[in-house]
């Protein structure tokens, strides 16, 4: 089927005379598992076709050594018995090499474990988990971990003169990581954590769990989540008349729920290096493929997971091993989408270009850079 | 494609005798329990926890059979005076309380993080004993269907008052069948645990409490065999339908909506025109006289 389509395909260049003859060859697969339905789905679509975005610049510039990148984009619908279905379905039936990923811990360490047994690379897009840096050699990060990022939010907190900070963040690997690590930093500056609420997501409304911040009366608050969830909290807490500014873990990600209210109220740490060169380039594409504005950090993710992969491939081969061995090598001269990548010794991101982003007129602006 | 079909098999194995556990209660006994997720839930931390303490993979083994049946006692017997609406309230309460715990209490069972199990030394492995498992817990429920005591507990399910009438305890029959489904959900949840090499909170919620009623209801409640074909259908559906939505030229986010979609259009559709299942249960009728 694969050799028919090959054939049809180099015919059609060679009667229309188009320059992507090339092409013809048997294209590389390379999988994506994404949550396209159930939970977090905005973010991961978006990750999703900043990979795509990626395989198309790929393609255009002729391909890995002349064969074209095909993607078979899977989806986890945010279960980790569907990611792993996906996965083992992407690794033994397609025989992909590689598979790019976005899912939350729960479903990304599975995914990394089957990875690992099958010799196969994944490339987290999404997970932030410290339980990640056990499979060096498999799974490849292209965001940094919680507490690197984490810990500037908190020390932003401290910068911005508040004295005491109250923590809102979902009850998740994400939420709980990022709540410890800023609120660590947050102390060590000097500063008071007045409240911890970790709320579990996807409730209708979350009034019991914030209520108890109107007598607290926090100078900040901290917080990360995602879409429908950030908006029914921001919500609630309008509504509760909290007046204090939110600092959140990548602020883009959240649902902003009353534009006037939260204008200049949110502010947080996101990876930085999005608004020039390659990051500049890649959401002029994606405006113009997808006719969205709203473009959340994951398109930068995906993006770079796919060049850095291609990247590998290119030099030295498509086979699991040896993308493995030469990706550090190749993160080391890639300047990406989300900046320039660094890697420790597990394939962890370290040293994330950080911008300082706030919320006014409807639209972050870039307010400041912490790295 | 032979390590897919191996994969895919371990799965349904798996989710067949949860579904077959399902079916001891409420197709037999008509116990509605919205909670059978919590069994395989102890039985998959009951693996993590044990690795986690740097014990042997027999003592988790040994603890989720032995924790599963005392906690389905604690679970039922407050309810044995109410009507089976609160059965199903009270038992979809319990897994979320227990979901819930195993979230809050980082230290013991890895909170949001989870924990890690030790995996089967490979696929291989792990469909022998998800086959084994399957196998050991399908003639422990025929043999149970077809005992005198099955029968007591289908007069139960359709007349509790008729069961008394006979000089019969219902409760202490529906806790018996319950005991037992609950350890035959522990021990899939043993093989899930050590197959998937990983347990979080995430992997126990309603769904799947729903993925495995689904499995019941389209298979045939009351017969073991049909219960495996209802597992069997929806384990398929949810793998192949990937096949097909990879022909479809789409874009991924419509394809994987659509593939939902047409998952619960079937559903529906059965549940339409086929609401006693695909393999109903069989009228018997007994001579009295004779047994």
């Amino acid at each position: 089927m694969k050799k028919w389509l090959s054939l049809a395909l180099a015919g059609a260049f060679a009667t229309v005379g188009m320059p992507g003859l090339a092409l013809a060859a048997d294209p590389i697969q390379v999988g994506v598992i994404a949550n396209l339905t159930g939970q977090d789905v905005k973010t991961s679509v978006q990750m999703s076709r900043g990979v795509e975005l990626a395989a198309d610049d790929i393609n255009a510039a002729g391909g890995i050594n002349g064969q074209p990148i095909k993607l078979i984009v899977e989806d986890s619908e945010y279960r980790a018995q569907e990611a792993l279905n996906a996965a083992t379905k992407l690794y033994t039936v397609d025989k992909v090499e590689a598979a790019i990923m976005f899912g939350g811990s729960s479903l990304m360490i599975p995914v990394a474990q089957l990875a690992k047994e099958q010799g196969k690379v994944l490339l987290n897009t999404s997970s932030s988990s410290p339980k990640l840096g056990e499979y060096p050699g498999t799974l490849f990060s292209i965001l940094p971990l919680d507490d690197i990022l984490a810990k500037d939010l908190g020390n932003l907190v401290a910068d911005s003169g508040a004295k005491t900070a109250a923590v809102v963040v979902p009850n998740n690997a994400f939420g709980m990581g990022v709540a410890d690590a800023a609120a660590a930093a947050f102390k060590e500056k000097g500063g008071t954590i007045v409240e911890t609420i970790a709320y579990t997501e996807g409730q209708p409304n979350y009034r019991a769990d914030i209520q108890v911040l109107a007598s607290k009366k926090p100078d900040a608050i901290i917080t990360c989540g995602y879409g429908d969830d950030s908006r029914t909290i921001l919500r609630t807490v309008r509504e509760l008349g909290i007046d204090a500014p939110w600092y959140a873990a990548y602020p883009s990600i959240l649902e902003v729920e009353n534009k006037d209210w939260m204008n200049g109220k949110l502010s947080g740490v996101d990876n930085g290096g999005y608004s020039q060169g390659v990051g500049k380039a890649v959401l002029d594409k994606y405006k113009a493929k997808y006719n969205e504005d709203e473009v959340m950090a994951h398109v930068y993710y995906g993006y770079d997971a796919m060049m850095v992969l291609a990247e590998a491939m290119k030099k030295s081969g498509t086979d699991a091993a040896s993308i493995a061995k030469t990706m550090p090598e190749v993160v080391k001269t890639y300047e990406g989408a989300s900046g320039k990548i660094v890697w420790d010794d597990r394939g962890q991101r370290i040293d994330p270009p950080l911008d300082v982003i706030t919320y006014k007129d409807g639209k972050f602006e870039i307010t400041g850079t912490r790295n | 494609m032979l390590d897919f079909a191996i994969y895919s098999l371990t799965v349904i194995a798996i989710w067949s005798v949860l579904a077959l556990s399902l079916n001891l209660q409420f197709g037999m006994t008509g116990l509605v329990n919205f909670g059978q997720i919590l069994p395989f839930a102890i039985g998959c931390y009951a693996a993590g926890i044990s690795a986690s303490l740097g014990y042997s993979w027999w003592v988790g083994a040994l603890a989720a059979l032995v924790v599963a049946p005392v906690f389905s006692l604690v679970v039922i017997l407050p309810a044995q005076r109410l009507s089976q609406d609160y059965w199903a309230l009270i038992t979809l309460g319990a897994a979320e309380i227990f979901r819930l715990t195993m979230l809050n209490t980082p230290s013991f069972a890895g909170g949001a993080d989870g924990l890690n199990v030790p995996r089967f030394p490979s696929p291989t492995v792990a469909l022998c004993v998800a086959l084994g498992l399957f196998a050991v817990s399908f003639l422990f429920a025929q043999r149970i269907s077809g005992s005198p005591f099955g029968r007591m507990l289908r007069v139960i399910r359709e007349d509790e008052v008729l069961a008394s009438t006979l000089g019969r305890n219902p409760i202490r029959y529906q806790a018996s069948v319950s005991a037992v489904a609950w350890i035959m959900a522990a021990a899939a949840g043993l093989a899930y645990g050590h197959f998937s090499g990983y347990v979080a909170p995430t992997s126990f919620t309603v769904t799947e409490t729903f993925i495995i009623w689904t499995a019941v209801i389209v298979g045939g409640p009351g017969r073991n065999i049909g219960v495996v074909v209802g597992a069997v259908i929806i384990q398929l559906l949810g793998v192949s339908s990937r096949f097909v939505a990879q022909w479809v030229d789409l874009p991924s986010d419509l394809i994987a909506n659509l593939r939902l979609a047409s998952f619960g259009l079937i559903l529906v559709v059965m549940f339409i025109y086929r609401p006693q299942g695909l393999i109903p249960e069989r009228r018997e009728v007994h001579d009295v006289e004779r047994n």
